[in-house]
């Protein structure tokens, strides 16, 4: 960690020189203020019900983000203050950084140090090759992302890039992938027919994970993309075996265990349909080797059952139970639900530009049976954009989105730039 | 004689095809004065004739239909949009990453996009010259010219050009369906001792009550080198400064 930052500075003093030959600029920031709200409606039969008041499930909440992003001389800059409340917790405050990095350099050579954001790849709902930002996908009214602190050299030319990544330097393995030190190369050309991009990473937790992907345009109206990972190692949240004793079930350390997965893969197929008459259509389709499998989540479930049965015995405290169900229910949490899925986004935008659109997205579990439907509409102005939508989660009994302790999401944002 | 009917076609019809072209060099010269150059561009949306929006755009446009506009309102901030050809990059500031868009995407975002990163028609359509007409008292010719390239905002333009100078006068903006989608008039001006285009007014035919204004505040001779146009450059802050 020490050798890590030490080595930051260093290489931050040597870019001074670079640094001093931009153009001086004053300072050029843009603010934008932001207030959302949720409101989340428990599933009443969930087998999880005596854990919900441990966890932020079923919780209403809201937050306020005040976001500063642009330029202060050769540094740019995104600041966000966020002010979040939420049922049954303690309102906290936060400062972060998401973004702090000088861009320097000439001719065909590049160079970045700092924090900032790597996202990568071609898809809508699931990215495969988005191996350095992992940025969670599908959130409603997400938070601003937080960048990745590294040192880039790029080297461009008209149609080709190479550039090669340092991201949190002397970092080993951390507790969240996205902050474990790691090598990276990435490549992107822009051939006759299509983008081209391709990665590769090397990381402890992971070992090489390589991949590509293309997104093409053969007709006005139609996009086409794809995108594949091959990984050395992989790792994949899971309950305890089905002969797990009492005393595991109840301890909330072990509510969950890793596996370690050989060679697992990740892949990703779509389309985009754009209509003159403001329509738009998103078909994708995604296996992710990574997340649960369905006979998971039904153990899952299962063990969820038999720890709420628990409570019922003589001398086991409802308070082991509750805490073991809360402990046992982060794994709704993973990245990727399921290992097979399909995305229908059906998107309407005014083309007469009175600000107004309309989204509709449709996801389904092809595994287990389980979907995630959200509409949303959308207002925006001169500097005012408003959201409002709704989010609902059901499916087959044992799919996770139906053992999911939630049954819905209400939500709304305001956002003010100036 | 056949033969020499035939050869005095081709001359004039090649001799057309290389007045229209000329006639279009002539009227893009007075948007774009230079090869490469950055223009500094505020469009004002008016409804009702109530001012609605105001957008501030910086564009850095060079030969080969290459243009990377980049905006630079506060709720705009961040976003990017690279016109390479027919081909279309969109960078939004929450993901920081270039997408590949069709050209009819590029349609449904802001109108005033499109509007703003062409700035040239001699590149992009041909046509021919179908009279004349006076226009606000000015005498024009009629130019008749269709979309020769898939990416084109409007497939078909009836422009007027002032039989004087050349300057664009006036316009009637066509999309694919071929219906009036929009009405231009040019508003000229003196940039740097030079006659421009100061202001372009776009009249909104499909939605009675828009009108957008196209205010081009400055034109700087810039050529940004090749590797800025790489859509994976677009992530990169380099291009703003």
């Amino acid at each position: 960690m020490r050798l890590g930052a030490g080595l930051f500075v260093f290489l931050l003093l040597l870019a001074r020189p670079a640094l001093c030959e931009e153009e001086a600029k004053s300072l050029d920031l843009a603010y934008k203020t932001r207030a959302i709200g949720e409101s989340h409606a428990v599933r009443g039969d969930s087998p999880f019900a005596a854990g919900i008041p441990l966890t932020p499930f079923g919780a209403d909440r809201g937050r306020v983000e005040e976001e500063v992003r642009g330029r202060a001389g050769p540094v740019s800059l995104l600041l966000t203050g966020t002010y979040a409340t939420q049922e049954r917790a303690a309102s906290t405050g936060r400062l972060v950084a998401n973004e702090l990095y000088t861009d320097f350099g000439s001719g065909e050579n590049h160079f970045t140090l700092g924090k900032k954001i790597l996202s990568g790849d071609v898809g809508y709902g699931f990215r495969p090759i988005d191996v350095l930002q992992r940025e969670v996908r599908l959130q409603v009214l997400p938070p601003v992302l937080v960048g990745v602190p590294h040192v880039a050299w790029e080297r461009f030319t008209a149609d080709e890039a190479w550039s090669a990544f340092w991201t949190n330097p002397g970092e080993g393995r951390r507790s969240d992938p996205k902050r474990d030190g790691s090598f990276a190369l990435r490549y992107y050309r822009r051939a006759e027919i299509a983008d081209l991009h391709g990665i590769a990473r090397a990381s402890d937790r992971f070992g090489l994970e390589a991949g590509g992907a293309f997104s093409s345009v053969p007709h006005e109206s139609v996009e086409l993309h794809g995108s594949f990972l091959q990984m050395r190692r992989g790792e994949r949240t899971a309950p305890l075996a089905e002969t797990a004793p009492t005393q595991q079930l109840l301890n909330p350390g072990l509510a969950l265990q890793t596996q370690d997965l050989d060679h697992p893969r990740k892949a990703l197929g779509g389309f985009t349909f754009t209509r003159e008459s403001g329509w738009s259509f998103i078909g994708e389709l995604w296996w992710d080797g990574t997340a649960p499998t369905a006979d998971q989540w039904r153990q899952l479930g299962a063990e969820a059952r038999r720890r709420s049965a628990l409570a019922a015995l003589p001398g086991i405290p409802s308070a082991a139970v509750a805490g073991s169900l809360a402990a046992s229910s982060t794994m709704f949490g993973v990245p990727s639900i399921s290992r097979r899925s399909a995305l229908a986004h059906l998107g309407w935008t005014d083309p007469g530009g009175n600000g107004w659109s309309a989204n509709l997205d449709y996801l389904r579990t092809l595994e287990d049976g389980g979907y995630n439907v959200t509409a949303q509409i959308t207002w925006e102005a001169d500097r005012l954009r408003l959201d409002a939508g709704v989010r609902r989660f059901g499916g087959r009994s044992d799919s996770a989105y139906r053992l999911l302790p939630e049954r819905s999401i209400l939500f709304a944002g305001i956002a003010l730039a100036f | 004689m056949c033969r020499f009917l035939a050869l005095l076609l081709f001359v004039s019809t090649s001799a057309a095809a290389a007045d229209i072209h000329e006639l279009l060099k002539e009227a893009d010269s007075y948007r774009l004065t230079t090869d490469a150059m950055r223009v500094e561009t505020e469009v004002k949306v008016f409804k009702t004739g109530n001012l609605d929006k105001t957008r501030l755009y910086n564009v850095y446009v060079k030969p080969g239909r290459r243009s990377v506009v980049v905006m630079r309102s506060s709720a705009e901030r961040g976003q990017k949009l690279l016109m390479l050809g027919d081909d279309f990059w969109l960078v939004l500031p929450s993901s920081q990453r270039p997408l590949r868009i069709t050209p009819m995407q590029k349609l449904l975002g802001d109108a005033s996009t499109g509007d703003i990163a062409s700035l040239t028609w001699a590149e992009d359509y041909d046509g021919k010259v179908e009279g004349e007409k006076t226009i606000d008292g000015i005498p024009c010719l009629r130019l008749d010219i269709t979309g020769q390239r898939k990416g084109v905002s409007y497939p078909r333009i009836v422009l007027f050009l002032a039989k004087s100078d050349r300057h664009p006068v006036y316009a009637e903006l066509y999309v694919a369906s071929d219906k009036l989608a929009k009405e231009a008039a040019f508003e000229m001006g003196t940039m740097d001792g030079r006659k421009v285009v100061t202001m372009m007014k776009l009249t909104d035919r499909l939605q009675r009550e828009r009108v957008t204004e196209v205010h081009y505040l400055s034109r700087v001779p810039k050529a940004l080198p090749d590797e800025y146009y790489n859509p994976a450059f677009l992530i990169r802050s380099d291009i703003e400064q």
